[in-house]
């Protein structure tokens, strides 16, 4: 090969290398800022009620954490079964994790006494403190789905939201999710490992 | 009449090799940015054929949280060069059909890349039914990559065609196709080790979301080591191999000596590459360099396999001294 072919072949490979190498590191950049962006929508507003164990649970309580929370009702017949059951996918997903909790609020708190509340986690593989359900007056629970979380809860029970409300370590709503849709679990559990990244650099840091 | 025709379907056949090793390298990207699912359907994108770029133009049956115009875009432009290369192949196969009907060595193997190539469009959606399933991911890539090897045969059984004294005057150490053989059949396998270890940190990600990334790369184990014993093993491999066939060729052709060129430099960069990504934490560009090189090393290889075969067909005809001679006493 002549020398000046030899050139103009390191020429070409370079400037190919070159942008194809710069195509793939914006792309890849773009989509990393692109995911870091969670709006945050909200400040969830001081409620005090009560879980399946009749301790009290604040908006305190959602301080430290990354939280997914739901409204339902155990004698729900469509929607809160399928909720649930993902939730309960989650809630064993995030097994080794402290740091991530799922709360679930009942809109029916008459039928749903701490006992049957119990009964319901028990049917749902809980275990430990990660996932509470939560009873409290019904009209605390409407004032905190339509003010505190910015979600419809007409007609109640039957009348409540099915989303997946995420919500960060300062008690700020960071998102809501389809429950039943894979592409916004995916963003959901993608979200979740972004908002925990700091948590995780927090528990690695005092091992 | 032949060798120009033959000529003019070469150019398009490497050009649509050319535009295949692009898509896989898109399809790499697509992986690497986390944008697989980027559209929630298919072929359509949010049900539409141009798909938002604003959340404000989401159809109401889609959840917003849901949409990120940047990762749809990314896996739409993606699909849209999917087509294009779709397009590239028909043409490849619709010269086939009009000018080389009696050339069995490209017609077939054009019907076959059109053949593949919507299938593997089908599995294009199924990647995005299943949910990025990590499996049928790797069918995806496996899949592409015979896809290209294809279209370099065809591309090197045109050139024959316009040039049928190709390599007749070249004689190459005996074996020497077999051994380019086994480099591909290695780098196969390898390839297949390599896409283990990637679903393998899949299904781990995917198990421990909370764990930092140094900690799923820990957490893959033999797989692994194993992965970079055989790369180690075959770099070497192919910088012997390489490095006999150069030596003890006679008058071996430009395109072998800068394949082998090639694949040498590709295997030792591919070692490089992958030394980076367990000491330096997997950083998403270098993965879609590491699939990328991989994949371009065993399109030559390949490429270097059908070669020598060719060269080893003819080599009886030109070693009855009339041809070779002339060729050995100028060099």
């Amino acid at each position: 090969m002549e020398i000046k072919d030899l050139r103009k072949t390191l020429l070409v490979f370079s400037a190919a290398v070159f942008g194809i190498t710069a195509l793939a590191v914006l792309t890849i950049q773009f989509a990393d800022l692109s995911r870091k962006e969670i709006p945050i929508y909200a400040a969830v507003p001081a409620f005090q009620f009560q879980d399946q164990d009749g301790n009290p649970f604040t908006e305190k309580n959602l301080r430290g954490k990354i939280t997914v929370l739901d409204f339902f009702f155990t004698r729900c017949p469509s929607a809160c079964p399928v909720m649930s059951k993902q939730l309960e996918e989650l809630y064993k997903l995030y097994a080794s994790s402290d740091k991530v909790q799922f709360v679930s609020i009942t809109v029916d708190p008459q039928h749903d006494t701490p006992d049957v509340l119990r009964d319901y986690a028990k049917d749902h593989s809980v275990v430990d403190d990660r996932w509470k359900f939560l009873r409290g007056s019904i009209q605390d629970v409407i004032t905190l789905s339509e003010k505190g979380c910015l979600l419809p809860a007409e007609n109640l029970p039957a009348g409540h939201s099915t989303k997946f409300v995420l919500i960060d370590q300062d008690a700020q709503i960071r998102g809501y999710f389809a429950s039943g849709e894979p592409a916004s679990l995916s963003v959901l559990k993608s979200n979740i490992r972004e908002l925990a990244r700091p948590l995780i650099a927090q528990t690695a840091s005092t091992k | 009449m032949e060798a120009s025709a033959a000529r003019a379907f070469r150019r398009l056949a490497f050009v649509t090799t050319g535009v295949t090793y692009f898509l896989i390298f898109l399809g790499g990207l697509v992986r690497v940015s986390g944008a697989g699912m980027g559209c929630p359907d298919w072929p359509k994108c949010y049900g539409l054929w141009i798909p938002p770029t604003d959340v404000s133009q989401l159809p109401p049956a889609y959840d917003p949280a849901a949409f990120n115009p940047v990762l749809t875009w990314i896996e739409y432009i993606n699909r849209l060069f999917g087509v294009l290369t779709g397009f590239f192949i028909f043409a490849t196969l619709a010269v086939a059909v009009k000018n080389f009907r009696k050339h069995p060595q490209v017609l077939y193997p054009s019907i076959a890349a059109f053949v593949l190539v919507a299938f593997q469009g089908w599995l294009g959606k199924v990647v995005v039914k299943t949910d990025l399933n990590p499996f049928i991911v790797t069918l995806h890539l496996v899949l592409a990559l015979i896809i290209v090897s294809i279209l370099i045969y065809i591309t090197q059984q045109a050139y024959f065609l316009e040039n049928p004294k190709a390599e007749s005057a070249s004689l190459y150490p005996s074996q020497s196709s077999r051994l380019a053989a086994a480099l591909w059949g290695l780098g196969m396998l390898q390839l297949a080790f390599g896409t283990q270890v990637r679903e393998k940190l899949e299904w781990i990600s995917r198990a421990f979301p909370l764990m930092s990334e140094a900690d799923w790369v820990e957490k893959i184990g033999n797989i692994g080591h194993l992965h970079g014993a055989v790369g180690i093993a075959l770099t070497a491999t192919t910088w012997v191999i390489g490095y006999s066939i150069l030596r003890k060729s006679d008058n071996a052709s430009p395109f072998v000596v800068k394949a082998v060129f090639a694949v040498m430099g590709l295997s030792l960069a591919e070692v490089v590459i992958g030394l980076s990504l367990v000491f330096i934490g997997v950083p998403a560009v270098m993965q879609i360099f590491h699939q990328w090189t991989a994949s371009l090393y065993i399109g030559l290889t390949f490429a270097l396999y059908s070669a020598l075969r060719f060269g080893e067909q003819r080599a009886p005809v030109a070693d009855s001294s009339t041809l070779r001679s002339p060729v050995v006493e100028t060099s």
